[in-house]
């Protein structure tokens, strides 16, 4: 109110209203007298000392909550049972608005103070996060609850440094083949893939712009890029070898695939026209049934030039922001962790087939007989988890692929050319880690 | 040369003012009354014992609030400007979070802070002249105007302040302003790595200024000056092609014995009608690789793969500048037919008469009489080319991007497309702000010497 | 004689067909984009797909689109409706302050004017987006961002729409000054010739300048995102309609897309079709003044 209030005085008293809010900040400058210490170190103390029955809920507020779009109405039911479970928390309520898993790390950064306090996001935002101070560090009992009841590359992605940052909530975060079966019989190499598709004129996707599907390529020849973090999110150093002849190699194979008339680039399937085949995540499962129909069928990635394509497993994970206000801070806290356990991971599974991080979710029944999900899982184990990579490596990756549809690199490029490329590609990569 | 002298003179001119308006000041206390002096220290006083109340009223008033509005929010910030804030981010005891400066704030209000001092300086001139142009008239035995008479004043002969208050304010605090925390933020290291609040920023000189200039491969030297070269070849195209094909079509309609002409022209403008953002981003699926166009020509096998009209640097270009004359032309061609029906009919008559076809009739009177009269216009539709967000951004994106290219740069990015980029994908301030004020020096240049090269630039006043 | 005129007549009807045919193209070329885009429009996402197709015609003609665009729930009303208050009040504030500038600065002649003019075009100079983060943190000091947004974004561009005043100002310098200098003999105030003289006598121009302002914010996507902040009820039509083609969540949403860009087309289109003699006018206008 006293917002709005402002709002309408703005035009006349420009000046005056600048004041008002400045005396409301000096106001909270002198309350706040706590001292501040090593930041990880005081919280981690705090978990442990600070009981939760010193906090009172009854001031309630406000909860903003940024998830995906078609999982808005999902999150506000999982609300609804999360504050019947606890009606201590009565007070509080929540706004949930779809802000999607790319846009809110994005979001986040620009205005950490007026985004949203539970938010969801790919894991490979989390050291942009971490260095934004966007998201609080996961202490205490709400450690163990994430150690303990996901899976192992789920934690390792909610990690940066030797601190955990997010509580996962899928682990479905990879890629693999969607096809039809009708035009595709043998899905098993991309040459037999691409033949199939230029028989049929029908259209073969793959997002080789991309850095997170090009790794397919370059994993699979068993090159290695990871980036080391510390706890801050700032990126230590780099591993990578993608300068080698197993570089070359791979590279060669993305610029093969990229001169097949059938292939298209792209991974999303509503964006696809006349598609046969097409390397993506569960998220399209259900477009991709609405598209092939009857013909709907996964598999893993296929294998190029006899060897198995790899690539990111990745994970979505959720994330709190850091609070100013105790009460609120426990509320989001448990809210994460209501959002990311095993009922609600299975609840999820099943409203929008996301596949559960939460391992007793992930041997239900429902979920093993996935066929989706059975594709992912059969294809997890050809890949890596994924880590934290610079936000310049992605744009940098896109420039790679872009470099290779638009004919700058091609199959008819020399050895040496690749490798330049290729020295350029490792050095620029090495170059952002300080 | 004369130019050159003439803001030599302008910069005399400048100290001069300022010199004598000290000098003023100095003599107004000797000569003033008791009353104008208790105004250098108390605004409006002199007015207000005089029954000026108005004046003396809002003199006052803007004196208070200048000095609640320094002592409560401004001197807090204003202290802290030449670090940028030194108290870090940490966390209290129970948990929550407690930030520390904020270098965001401290840098925007510390600049409002001290241009808020110059005013305040300024109105301490003026209200010591008020206060002695008073004392002047009433020893003169002459009567002060009435509060009345103030008010209405600035109905009549001080309309213009009334008129310009709110937008001169207006454009202070929302463009003035943020362009100077912008050319500011350019001096310091505000990026990713050091995002208010949890971070600090602070300044580092020219540094950016090096990075944009530095040549080496990563750099921005090289993207930047391919970015600004397709920058002023697509605002040389998106400007002078529209222009004259436009001009072609509107002398096409407007052709003797062309029936339906005011249909012909309502087809052309829908595109002016609907939203750019609906029908950009129509056209981008429409020519996307694996779009209705490309499809089209798959089936009907005129061609055996598809086009890359948005994957080839150099196709993209071409696609972007031919959809822009999709969208441009209607433009033109409205306002070409309403300058052709404004010239004389008896040339034309005259040069039939002396046996001219309709081509030379086209460049000898059409041609010269719009480039003419529609000089400033070209100059303005250039700048607004540069600048053209929309058609490039909707479109594609500035895509396709390179590895020869840094910091997400595509082949068809604008300075303003890559700016943007760097805010909102990024949040790259510290470079966008540097790419924000190479723009201005662009488009000033530019219009800098296109404006002394144009003939219809006359003084503003022969119009009236 | 007689065969003179016929082979010019002759030549006349060549050169007419070869105009109509050139203008029948152009007419084909002009309209396919939103033939298209109506007839994606009426694609069902529920029985055939709202994704991309390689095809234009739809299978089977049906509304599911534009019933899914007016269910309340769905916000796409409130977001039109955001939109439309958005428009409304920037093009009437922001004209009123067009024209008392342009007033001023044609017709008094006051200290500071040039530099007005001067500082008025250096920042016009300026990129726009340079300034977002600065103005979006501006306006949360003042509650104007997320819920406020639509207020924000109408001050926002009220208070710079006074360095628009180019074609306007044009416009007044047009009319003679003769005529305030009789009224002023006759005691009329400043403000009285402005109202009663000069407003009446700019009708095409203030027309011009509402229809140019009212349009603007429909396809305002950039600024409107950014004071938003992921606040959708606060979206306006450009901002929600853009994430349905660009962003991955909104699998199946492209033909929601193209019948969302046909309702916000259609009171544009009409609006623009009736107004369209002013707007020439204030085209023609602001090209001959610059």
């Amino acid at each position: 109110m006293k917002k709005k209030i402002l709002a309408t005085l703005l035009a006349a008293t420009m000046v005056l209203g600048l004041c008002a809010c400045g005396n409301k900040e000096v106001a909270e400058d002198t309350t706040a007298t706590a001292e501040t210490t090593e930041a990880t170190e005081a919280t981690e103390e705090a978990a442990e000392e600070a009981p939760a029955a010193d906090l009172d809920f009854s001031q309630g507020g406000n909860i903003t909550i940024w998830v995906a779009e078609n999982v808005v109405d999902f999150t506000q039911q999982q609300w609804d049972a999360f504050i019947a479970a606890n009606p201590d928390y009565a007070a509080f309520t929540a706004t949930i608005e779809p802000v999607g898993e790319g846009d809110a790390a994005g979001n986040m950064i620009t205005d950490v103070e007026g985004g949203a306090d539970v938010f969801g996001f790919a894991q490979d935002q989390l050291a942009r996060l971490v260095s934004a101070g966007a998201v609080m560090p996961v202490m205490g009992d709400y450690e163990s609850f994430v150690t303990s009841s996901n899976d192992a590359g789920s934690v390792a992605a909610a990690t940066v440094g030797g601190t955990i940052y997010a509580y996962p909530i899928t682990s479905d975060n990879g890629y693999f083949l969607y096809y039809d079966k009708s035009v595709v019989t043998d899905p098993s190499t991309v040459e037999a893939i691409a033949e199939a598709c230029d028989a049929a004129g029908k259209n073969f996707y793959m997002e080789i712009n991309s850095g997170w599907y090009q790794t397919a390529f370059f994993f699979g020849e068993g090159c290695t890029l990871t980036y080391d973090t510390d706890d801050e999110g700032n990126f230590t150093a780099c591993n990578i070898d993608y300068a080698s002849d197993k570089g070359v190699k791979a590279l060669r194979n993305i610029c093969d695939l990229a001169a097949h008339k059938c292939f298209q680039n792209g991974s999303s399937m509503s964006n696809a026209t006349n598609v046969a085949a097409i390397v993506d995540g569960t998220w399209d499962a259900s477009a991709a049934k609405e598209v092939f129909g009857d013909n709907y069928a996964c598999a893993k990635l296929p294998t190029m030039g006899g060897v198995q394509l790899s690539g990111f497993g990745g994970f979505k994970l959720l994330g709190v922001k850091p609070q100013e206000d105790a009460a609120k801070l426990k509320v989001c806290q448990d809210l994460a962790v209501w959002l990311s356990n095993e009922e609600t991971q299975l609840a999820r599974y099943e409203a929008v087939a996301w596949g559960p991080s939460n391992i007793n979710a992930q041997a239900s029944d429902a979920v093993k007989a996935d066929e989706a999900l059975s594709a992912l899982a059969e294809q997890l184990a050809y890949t890596i988890p994924q880590g934290q990579y610079p936000g310049d490596y992605w744009t940098l990756a896109t420039s790679l692929g872009d470099d290779i549809i638009n004919g700058t690199i091609s199959s008819s490029s020399s050895d040496e050319d690749l490798m330049a490329v290729l020295q350029n590609f490792q050095d620029t990569c090495i170059s952002y880690a300080q | 040369m004369a130019k050159d002298g003439n803001s030599k003179d302008n910069v005399k001119k400048y100290f001069e003012v300022v010199k004598e308006g000290f000098v003023e000041i100095g003599s107004i206390f000797k000569k003033g009354d008791w009353k104008t002096r208790v105004s250098y220290l108390i605004f409006g006083f002199g007015s207000i014992m005089r029954k000026q109340f108005a004046k003396g009223i809002a003199l006052l008033a803007s004196q208070i609030i200048f000095w609640v509005y320094l002592i409560n929010f401004g001197l807090k910030y204003l202290v802290k400007f030449n670090t940028l804030g030194t108290e870090k981010k940490g966390f209290n005891p129970d948990g929550t979070v407690k930030y520390g400066d904020n270098s965001f704030l401290i840098l925007l209000y510390g600049l409002l802070t001290i241009v808020l001092i110059l005013v305040y300086l300024t109105i301490w001139y003026i209200n010591i002249r008020a206060s002695y142009k008073e004392q002047k008239i009433l020893e003169q035995g002459k009567a002060l105007p009435t509060n009345k008479k103030f008010f209405s004043s600035l109905l009549d002969q001080n309309f213009d302040k009334t008129l310009l208050a709110i937008p001169v304010l207006g454009t202070f605090l929302f463009t003035a302003l943020p362009i100077a925390f912008m050319i500011c933020v350019a001096f310091t290291n505000y990026d990713y790595d050091h995002q208010a609040p949890a971070k600090l920023f602070t300044w580092v000189g020219f540094e950016n200024f090096k990075n944009l200039f530095s040549l080496n491969t990563n750099g921005f030297g090289s993207t930047f000056f391919v970015v600004l070269a397709w920058t002023l070849v697509w605002a040389f195209f998106a400007t002078f092609l529209n222009y004259f094909l436009g001009i072609a079509v509107a002398l096409l309609i407007n052709k003797k014995g062309i029936k339906f002409k005011k249909m012909w022209r309502t087809i052309l403008i829908t595109t002016i009608a609907v939203p750019q953002f609906v029908s950009l981003l129509y056209m981008y699926k429409l020519f996307a690789s694996d779009g209705i166009i490309n499809a089209y020509l798959l089936k009907w096998g005129w061609i055996d793969s598809y086009i890359p009209f948005w994957q080839d640097p150099m196709l993209a270009r071409i696609t972007i500048i031919v959809v822009n004359l999709w969208i441009g032309i209607p433009y033109l061609m409205l306002m070409a037919s309403g300058i052709l029906m404004n010239i004389p009919a008896d040339l034309y008559e005259s040069a039939t008469i002396d046996g001219a076809n309709s081509w030379q009739c086209f460049f000898h009177i059409t041609l010269p009489y719009m480039l003419f009269v529609t000089g400033p216009y070209l100059l303005t539709q250039f700048i607004g080319n540069l600048n053209n967000f929309n058609v490039i951004y909707l479109l594609n994106q500035g895509k396709p991007q390179s590895m020869g290219l840094a910091a997400k740069a595509g082949y068809t990015d604008l300075l303003v497309t890559w700016l943007y980029k760097m805010t909102v994908n990024d949040t790259n301030y510290k470079m966008a702000a540097v790419i924000g004020i190479m723009v201005f020096v662009v488009t000033a240049v530019i219009s800098l010497i296109v404006y002394g090269l144009l003939p219809s630039v006359k003084d503003e006043e022969v119009f009236q | 004689m007689n065969e003179k005129t016929s082979s010019l007549s002759r030549k006349r009807h060549i050169g007419n067909a070869v105009t109509y045919a050139i203008l029948i193209i152009m007419s084909v070329v002009w309209l396919l984009p939103f033939v298209g885009l109506i007839l994606q429009s009426f694609r069902s996402y529920v029985t055939e797909f709202g994704g991309m197709v390689d095809y234009v015609v739809p299978k089977e003609f049906s509304l599911d689109n534009y019933i899914y665009l007016l269910k309340p729930e769905n916000k796409f009303t409130l977001w039109f409706k955001n939109t439309f208050i958005i428009a409304f009040f920037t093009s009437t504030l922001s004209t009123m302050i067009v024209l008392g500038v342009s007033y001023a600065l044609s017709r008094m002649r006051f200290a500071g004017r040039q530099a007005i003019m001067k500082v008025w075009l250096i920042l016009g100079m300026f990129p726009g987006f340079l300034t977002m983060i600065c103005l979006y943190f501006l306006l949360k000091n003042f509650g104007l961002t997320q819920e406020g947004a639509i207020p924000g974004l109408i001050l926002i561009s009220v208070m710079t729409a006074a360095m628009k005043y180019y074609v306007c100002k044009g416009y007044f310098d047009t009319v003679p000054i003769a005529l305030d200098e009789a009224a002023r003999i006759d005691g009329a105030s400043r403000a009285r010739i402005f109202l009663t003289m000069i407003i009446p006598m700019a009708k095409p121009i203030i027309i011009y300048q509402l229809l140019e302002s009212f349009m603007a914010p429909w396809c305002d996507y950039v600024f409107a995102s950014y004071v938003a902040f992921g606040y959708s009820d606060s979206y306006n039509v450009a901002v929600a309609l853009q994430r349905w083609v660009w962003t991955n969540d909104y699998q199946g949403f492209f033909t929601r897309f193209c019948a969302g860009g046909v309702l916000v087309a259609i009171p544009i289109t009409v609006l623009f079709m009736l107004l369209q003699k002013y707007y020439v006018e204030g085209v023609t206008g602001g090209a001959v003044k610059g």
